[in-house]
């Protein structure tokens, strides 16, 4: 079951040969990664490069056109999102997808919703084993937040489109943690966030690998924040991954640096 | 446990603390996440007295109000169920009559037939299957037809859904209609009675008997009571959390871990159960149904009552079948005779003077419509709305998302690499030039 050279046990996430292609569009092509467990381990490109095409492959919204991904050992093709979830895969979205009609402290039950029970009975008498699952829920949903600090909880009742940029943010990784999720994919997180910001943003993406023990993918644009967190990187363009390596070797590498600065927006 | 007096008591007191809260939440769609709430009017209090009242309106001895009541009672029934699809899952069904037909027709074919020259011809009498089987029996089956009609709609949005719901709902009694043994057109008439036994007598529902009026209405009520507490208790749980996230967005819903499938398909089933039960009621309620009883108007009925009284809002709908029905019954009437009475449309009197021929009575459906387009248009989210809903329809909410740019742009410090990230196709348009549009960044 293990090929001979190489250890797959610590293998979190392993992506052979995937493709995806849109009618004539190859959006993703032949990619080859292996995320190891307790890994920060980071995706960078150019805009367009397939980045995000990748994390919605990985999470089911779509299927590989050819490949195989696995995770924790068995394949996770053809999952739907929910299931990808369930397996221990969970993820942020670039453009934060929170529910805004849904207070602080919901957005963080739905999180939970794996974890409540599945037969209509319970939830529609609110049996015992459904008012425990809920109770269970409300703490940990107060210890989610509460991982950012007391802002959260105290706005806890608050909806979530009257929340500050930043704690939009923290409030989507809240939900991502409700599942107990072993791997998270996180999607630019700190897109649109100040020096200050993102510093903070660093700090608390290494202690979600601490505390939660979690391994993380990431897909960030500022190149000292990748450089400074990831254990190890892939760089893609055009769908390709085009190098991968430590960062003191991915910043020496001159394809990457001419795919930057050839590509380089210019809006 | 102690069965002492003091120990009761408190047991007596914390289970009235209980009832109180649950019926304050069923009746509250106006709070939320414990603000207080905006329309008292909707509280444990308004409960309380609005059952009293219902409860004591046998002592008028009314045969007429009681039939209007139970009518009114069926009427509260689908609306709270095509609330649960419509209003918590906010899935477009135009064809919710299909589950009154199967309610109604599930109770016809035990206890109906019809009268050929001297013969009786049943389609299928079981002596022992009472109304007690059948009511549970026709909630069953409209709940297992809900899926099945739900089912081929999971990928269709708005206008798509509608369209293929509305065939499904001109489907049904069509159906009906062209099976003989349904009787086809003739429908069926009890011929067995369709009484219900119970400990204290049968209850049958023979106008002329104000006792028998009563139980049947008390056996309404006390369904509607049921619904209401079962609906509530759905809203407020993971399932209504899960029905709202689908609402919100559903590529995040799914992400966190809801079936949207599953999801879907128990809003159509459980809404379609309700729609079960009022159709039972209503054939046991008249004693003779037939397929041209159905159709759409009734689809589009219960859709007004929701939209008027409020989407999604419990108090709000059960406002609007209450005032839709009175309409119906009763205002539609008046209206029509006030206006004939008029001095304005005898003939010179005024302009308006060919409304003297017109029958408001039939112009029930146009009227319906302009209640739903001037609802739509003025205050979509009804008279007694859901604090969650009204903040959608004012789009409060919708105006984050989608312009994270705009967000972005707004924030010191933000880099032109985010916003070209958050905004990849006009990053691409911008800065590809010859490249290949629309890739996925």
């Amino acid at each position: 079951m293990t090929a001979p050279e190489a250890p797959a046990s610590d293998s979190m996430l392993l992506l052979r040969g995937v493709s995806k292609t849109f009618g004539g569009l190859t959006a993703v092509d032949g990619l080859d990664l292996d995320i190891k467990r307790g890994q920060i381990f980071s995706i960078i490109g150019p805009n367009g490069a397939g980045k995000t095409t990748v994390f919605n492959l990985i999470t089911g919204i779509y299927r590989p056109s050819s490949g195989d991904m696995d995770f924790d050992g068995s394949s996770i093709i053809g999952l739907t999102p929910d299931r990808v979830l369930r397996r221990g895969i969970t993820r942020t979205f670039q453009n934060i997808r929170l529910f805004n009609n849904m207070t602080v402290l919901e957005n963080v039950l739905v999180g939970q919703h794996v974890h409540y029970p599945g037969n209509l009975p319970a939830v529609m008498l609110h049996l015992p084993n459904y008012r425990a699952a809920e109770r269970r829920a409300h703490e940990r949903a107060l210890d989610l937040l509460g991982f950012f600090g007391p802002s959260l909880v105290a706005r806890q009742d608050e909806y979530a489109s009257n929340l500050s940029y930043a704690d939009r943010r923290r409030l989507e990784i809240a939900r991502a943690l409700g599942s107990n999720p072993k791997l998270m994919l996180l999607d630019e997180p700190t897109a649109g966030m100040n020096d200050a910001e993102t510093a903070e943003a660093v700090r608390y993406i290494q202690r979600l690998r601490a505390e939660f023990g979690l391994t993380i993918l990431l897909i960030e644009h500022k190149l000292q924040v990748t450089m400074g967190i990831s254990d190890r990187i892939a760089v893609l363009d055009y769908g390709k991954k085009i190098a991968e390596g430590l960062p003191a070797e991915i910043q020496r590498n001159e394809q990457v640096i001419e795919a930057y600065l050839g590509r380089k927006a210019t809006v | 446990m102690s069965t002492s007096v003091p120990a009761l008591s408190k047991g007596l007191r914390s289970g009235i603390g209980d009832a109180r809260r649950r019926l304050d939440a069923a009746l509250n769609d106006t709070q939320i996440a414990g603000r207080p709430p905006r329309y008292y009017l909707t509280g444990w209090r308004f409960g309380v007295l609005a059952l009293a009242v219902a409860a004591l309106l046998p002592v008028t001895r009314n045969g007429a109000l009681l039939a209007t009541a139970v009518s009114v009672g069926i009427y509260v029934l689908l609306a709270l169920g095509l609330n649960i699809v419509v209003g918590y899952a906010g899935l477009l069904d135009l064809g919710y009559v299909a589950f009154f037909v199967i309610g109604n027709y599930t109770v016809a074919t035990f206890t109906g037939g019809i009268m050929l020259a001297s013969d009786r011809v049943t389609v299928l009498h079981i002596p022992v299957v009472t109304f007690w089987l059948l009511l549970p029996l026709a909630a069953l089956l409209a709940g297992v037809f809900g899926v099945l009609l739900g089912a081929p709609t999971l990928r269709l949005r708005g206008d798509y859904l509608a369209i293929v719901t509305l065939g499904f709902g001109e489907i049904m009694p069509i159906v009906f209609q062209n099976i003989p043994w349904f009787f086809g057109q003739l429908g069926m008439s009890a011929l067995r009675p369709n009484d219900v036994a119970t400990p204290l007598g049968q209850i049958s529902f023979n106008q002329s008997d104000p006792l028998n009026n009563m139980w049947f209405y008390y056996l309404t009520l006390a369904l509607v009571v049921v619904v209401i507490l079962a609906v509530s208790s759905l809203r407020d749980s993971s399932l209504g959390r899960a029905w709202v996230a689908i609402r919100e967005d559903e590529t995040a819903a799914a992400a966190s871990g809801v079936n949207l499938v599953r999801t879907k398909l128990l809003a159509f089933g459980l809404g379609a159960v309700t729609g079960g039960i009022g159709g039972a009621l209503n054939a046991a309620y008249l004693q003779a149904i037939a397929p041209t009883d159905f159709s759409f108007a009734i689809s589009i009925t219960v859709l007004v009552m929701i939209v008027l009284g409020g989407i999604g809002s419990i108090p709000g709908v059960i406002l609007g079948a209450l005032l839709l029905r009175y309409f119906d019954v009763s205002l539609l009437g008046q209206i029509n005779d006030a206006v004939h009475r008029s001095p304005l449309v005898a003939p010179g009197g005024s302009p308006l003077h060919f409304l003297a021929s017109f029958d408001f009575n039939t112009s029930k459906l146009l009227i319906y419509g302009l209640i739903l387009l001037t609802m739509i248009l003025l205050r979509p989210q009804g008279l007694v709305p859901n604090v969650r809903r009204q903040r959608e329809l004012k789009g409060i909410g919708a105006a984050i998302e989608g312009t994270s740019a705009v967000g972005l742009l707004e924030r010191e410090g933000a880099g032109m690499d985010e916003v070209a990230a958050d905004t990849v196709g006009t990053a691409e348009l911008a800065g590809s030039g010859s490249d290949a549009q629309g890739r996925e960044g």
